[in-house]
Order: structure tokens, then sequence, then C-alpha cells
């Protein structure tokens, strides 16, 4: 059918999102995991009112205890490996999901606006994410080095604003 | 004309009626549970009842007393608010579309209401005048859009023919350069296909199954006793009255909307005019449409009918998931020759391309598993659930039908993609229209090297994202490289190698 397409593939993305992002995600995780134990919690509590049997609390604990684990440990750790991008003088490309794995194009032309964002547990480790909005979607590379934010900010916004509206 | 005016004192009633009926569902939980529980004796009830409405009505008036608007060159200024006062201005270069209306308490009063959309994701992209006279409505219109379409085809029309396109706004009596009317043999073909007959059919059966409750009891009894002689007869008899009924609604409801609908083009406006007892006119530019759909369902389907939307910056309305409808129904050949005539640069006949074999169990299972698994449930709790396994055999079906339906192709620049839920749904995309381009795959489609496809465009005050599911890795890198615009700045570089999906 096309032999160019199925030989010569389209290169993935390749540059990774900053190290300490893997941190700062496994500590959300580890936030997230401890509304989790409110469901074993709430049972202990209750089985001082009345009379319950105890295997279904250290079931439930235990049970959610491994999840939580899981989440924290691979899933992230996963989910940070995935993670790519790729910024082109004519599009950025952004790779990532653990389970569904995505790839998005998009195009300079189509950039309206791009920021940088920093939460507190972010800008404790100096990172920050950079957003990237069209007139339809907003796509954000969640954490990379302050400078290196700022500087591929900038560098969008420029590129966003060079590309020919006209094509 | 520059001074401030307010509105006709009817928007009062308007917004009286509008708080009132956001307020019927209040109101009746108040009555059932006043009567129920016994608690609120009937005067205090009749109290909070004339309190509510004397607050609704003053609440009328102070929004049409504190409203006032001046319509400046070129902007349109708004002061409103009692307590917190609020100043809006409305530029015409932010204006998207202008949507004339004119509901039953604006027609007693001969006024038509007034919907403004601006550009950009504002809080609030929609402005609304309640009640204004038709012919300040017209002014409005005409000082928010005339000067835009100036601006834009700065250079492109010349002064005469921009007095031209304004004059068409005031006389209606200008020659549109194409108008479309749906005849009312084919008004009555639309309401008798529409779709809506499903969800109608939903809420006459819970409507119908709650009338034995008003019924006396002797009738009851009789009916029992019928009931319990022959329990077939009686639902069969039930579904039918269900249909029919809903069939009837939707009918009506279809013809009301779509009653006297008519498309005009003029210049590079887009009318729309339609409605029996709620006149719609709309307005939008056709460098505004950002993609067509046309859809096709299944009543539609072997009569060779079909329906078609526009996506645009502007004009959708919720009913029609943010689309505007632009053809209630016309033959699917006609199509072509109709968006020629309309927006001539989405006229094309696609041929798509089908999705791999793989594809196929793809669609077939992701039905046919909840299927069965119902089925498997209603099985093992319910005599004769077992006739329930006809279930996943007609869902693995519509999943193949769904395969068939399914394909993509691209033409210049432009993606087309067809898919079906149950009804067959076409879009047409250019690709300066598409935002973004995005894949995925999930775990079972990695399995067979199968991915989605997803595009979206900028569509009424949210983007839309159209999807593909489990098209091939050729197909996805073919469409890829379609979508990129550094892989096209590259070729165009190299100028060796032609745009290879083009060249299909």
């Amino acid at each position: 059918m096309n032999n160019a397409a199925t030989s010569d593939l389209r290169p993935l993305p390749d540059q990774p999102l900053a190290a300490k992002t893997l941190r700062v995600w496994k500590i959300g995780a580890a936030a997230e995991s401890l509304f989790l134990f409110l469901l074993p919690a709430g049972y202990w509590g209750s089985t001082f009112v009345w009379d319950l049997p105890m295997w279904p609390l250290y079931v439930s604990a235990g049970f959610f205890l491994l999840l939580a684990l899981l989440n924290i440990f691979v899933i992230q750790t996963l989910k940070w490996r995935r993670w790519r991008y790729k910024v082109y003088e004519n599009e950025v490309e952004l790779m990532r999901g653990v389970f569904i794995v995505e790839r998005v194009i998009i195009p300079m032309i189509r950039v309206q606006h791009v920021d940088t964002r920093q939460g507190p547990i972010l800008r404790h480790y100096k990172l920050a994410s950079v957003t990237i909005s069209t007139a339809a979607t907003i796509h954000e590379i969640p954490g990379l080095e302050m400078e290196k934010a700022d500087e591929l900010r900038d560098r969008i916004a420029r590129l966003a604003r060079e590309a020919d509206p006209d094509e | 004309m520059s001074s401030w005016k307010r509105q006709h004192p009817a928007a009062i009633f308007v917004s009286f009626l509008g708080s009132l009926k956001q307020l019927v569902i209040t109101l009746i939980i108040l009555f059932v549970f006043g009567q129920s529980a016994q608690g609120l004796p009937t005067p205090v009830l009749a109290g909070i009842f004339g309190v509510i409405l004397l607050f609704a009505l003053g609440g009328g008036f102070v929004s049409w007393w504190k409203f006032e608007y001046m319509l400046l060159p070129d902007e349109l200024q708004v002061k409103q608010g009692l307590i917190v006062k609020r100043n809006r201005f409305i530029r015409r270069e932010r204006v998207q579309s202008i949507d004339i209306n004119a509901g039953p308490i604006q027609r007693i009063f001969g006024l038509v209401e007034v919907k403004i959309e601006t550009a950009g994701g504002g809080s609030e992209p929609e402005f609304r005048l309640i009640a204004l006279r038709r012919s300040e409505a017209e002014e409005i219109r005409v000082e928010l859009l005339k000067k835009k379409q100036s601006r834009s085809f700065a250079g492109e029309i010349s002064a005469g023919m921009d007095e031209a396109l304004s004059d068409g706004w005031n006389v209606k009596k200008a020659a549109p350069d194409f108008k479309w009317k749906l005849s009312p043999g084919m008004l009555l073909m639309a309401a008798v296909t529409s779709s809506g007959v499903g969800i109608a059919a939903t809420f006459a059966a819970a409507v119908i199954s709650q009338v034995p409750q008003f019924l006396p009891d002797w009738l009851i009894n009789i009916a029992v006793g019928w009931i319990i002689q022959s329990s077939i007869v009686y639902i069969g008899g039930f579904i039918v009255t269900v249909l029919l009924v809903a069939w009837l609604f939707t009918i009506i409801s279809t013809v009301l909307k779509y009653g006297f609908f008519t498309v005009t083009k003029q210049g590079n406006d887009i009318h729309i005019s339609r409605g029996v007892i709620e006149t719609r006119q709309l307005t939008i530019h056709a460098d505004r449409v950002h993609a067509v759909r046309i859809v096709t369902n299944l009543l539609r389907q072997p009569l060779g009918f079909c329906a078609v939307y526009v996506e645009s910056a502007g004009g959708g309305t919720k009913d029609e998931d943010l689309s505007t409808i632009l053809l209630p129904l016309c033959r699917r050949k006609q199509v072509v020759d109709l968006l020629q005539e309309i927006v001539p640069e989405y006229a094309f006949v696609p041929e798509y391309e089908g999705l791999p074999k793989e594809s196929m169990r793809r669609y077939m299972i992701r039905l046919a598993v909840p299927a069965l698994l119902a089925a498997a449930a209603a099985a093992y709790l319910i005599p004769y659930g077992y006739i329930a396994f006809l279930l996943p055999a007609a869902a693995g079906f519509i999943g193949y039908l769904q395969y068939k339906a399914a394909g993509i192709s691209s033409e210049k620049d432009y993606l087309f993609i067809r898919s079906r839920s149950i009804s067959l749904m076409e879009v047409f995309l250019p690709r300066r229209r598409i935002q973004d381009l995005e894949y995925s795959q999930n775990p079972l489609q990695r399995l067979d090297n199968l991915h989605t496809v997803h595009v979206s465009v900028l569509t009424t005050i949210i983007g839309k994202t159209f999807s593909l599911k489990h098209v091939s890795d050729e197909q996805r890198e073919i469409y890829m490289k379609w979508y990129s615009y550094e892989e096209r700045e590259r070729l165009s570089s190299i100028e060796t190698e032609p745009l290879a999906p083009d060249q299909e």
C-alpha cells in the first residue's frame, strides 16, 4: 500500500521529564492513597459501636495497602518512564499513559498560548509544568526543571508566533 | 442611537416566566411534601407560594430596570446589576454569531430575543437581550456584523460590494445567492424518521406505566383480571402503545422545531431560520465553519436520507450537541451539490478506506462481552432468561456493522472519518481546523497493533473531539504524517517525494 509509511516510522518523542517529577508524583499518589484507608478506618470505628467481625477490616486494609504500594512504586514509575515529549520547529509531540498509551501532535500554528504552572510541591522541588493551549484542547507537560520549563515556554511561544497563520 | 436604552418592559414577564420555569420543580416538591407531611397548613403554603411569586416578579422588574444598553459604532455596551454592577463591552471583532429568536411571549408583544455569542472561553460566551423590537434587534445585528465583514475581507471586497452586503441586512428583499427550503413532504419525512423515537419511547413508557395509579379501582380490577388471562397481549399492547405515543410525540416536536426551515447563503453568511412556535434565526459566517457532519440514522439509511450538521465557532445549541443543523433532511446523493452551494470547500464525495480485519473482532467483542454478561445474569435470575442470549448475538451484529461502517481517508487538506454507534456518522475536517491529532492504544488494541485516532476541533464554547477506533499501524503512520506540519516542511524542502496520503 504505502511502503514509505511502514518502513520509516515516525520517530517517538525522546525528551524525558525531570527525574524529580517522579518523586513529586509518588508523594501525590501517597496522599491520594490515604483516602482509600478512610473505608477500613470507618469500619474500624463502627466495630466500637456494633458487634462486627474483625476480618473484613484486615482484608480491606491489606487490599488497599497493596493497591497503594502498587500505585506509588510501580504505576508512577511506569508513568514517568512512558512520558516523553519533543518540540519540533513546527509542532510539539507528547507521549504518555501506562495502560492506554497516547501520542498527541500539536502544531505550532494551532498553539494559542503557553504558560508554566507550579503547585506547592512542584515549587519545593524547583519544578514547573508547561501548559499548551489550542483553541479546543489543553495539554500539559507535567514536570520540568524550572529554567528548562521557562525556556521551553518561551521557545514554544516564539515558534507559535513565527508559525505562518496562512500556512 | 448612542444613548442608554432599556429593553421593552415585556422583558419583566419574560424573565418572570423564565424564573418560574426554573422554580416549577421546587414548587412541585413543596406542594407534594406539604400535602403528605401534613405539617404545613394551607395558608402557610399559599404564603410561601405568594412570596416566591412576588420575588420572581420583583426580580424580573429589577433585572429590566437595571439593565441598560447602548449601541455605539462597532460596539455594544451594557450595564446591569442592582447590587453587583457590571459593565460589559461587546466588541464587534469578538462576535461569533447573532441569533434572533421569538418565543411565545415575545410574539405576543411583537418582540424578539437577541443572543450574541462572543469568541473566547470566557465565563459567559453568550449574551442575551430578551425583549427588543425587531428594528432594534436588526440595528444591533447590522452594527455588530456588517463591519466585521468589511474588515476581514478588506482588500477583497470593494466598498460598493460592502455596502451591498450591509444593505442585505436591512432590506430583506435583496436576493440571496442561494436558498434552500425544507419542503412540507420532506419535513414530514424528517419527523417520521427522526431518531428521537428511542428517547421519547423511554419517556412515554415511564409516563404510561404511571397511568394505572390515576384510574379507579374497579377499572384496574377488570383490567388485572384480563391481564392475567392474556399477559402477552397486554405486554405487546403496552409496547405498541408506548411506541405509537412516542412516535407521535417526536413527529409533532420535529415538525414544530424544523417547520419553515430555510437556509440562505448571502455573500459569506449562512442564514438559517426555522421553527413554528418559536422562530429561530441564526447567522453563521461560512469561514467559521470548522467541520461538517453527515448523520444517517437507521430509519433513514435504507431510504437514502441523511441530516447535515455544521460545527462552527458560535451558533450551536445544546439540544444539537453544540452543533448547528444545516439540513434537517436531504438525500445523501444531493449533499455534495448542496454543500457546493452553501460551504463549497466541504463539497467532497470521499471514498473511505476500511479498517484491517483484526479490528472487526475488536468491534464485535467490545459490544458482545457486556451483553453476554448481562444475558448470563438474566438466564440465572429470571425464568426464560436464556432468551436474553439473543442479546449478545445482536450486539455482535451491531459490532460487525460498526466495523463495516468505519473508514478513514484524506483528500488534499481534508480528513474524512466515517463511523457508526447506531447512526452512521461522517465527518469532514479541514487540516487547518484540526487543533490537534492524537493516537491512543489500550492493552487489547496493542495485541492486534490497532490504534484509536482522535481529532479535536473548536466548536461553540468548547472543543469537540471526533474519534475512530481500531485503525491499523499503517493507517496511523499515514495520517500522522498527513497531519504533521513538521513532515510537510521536511517534504517540501526535499521536493522530491510527494505528500504520502494524497497520493493514495
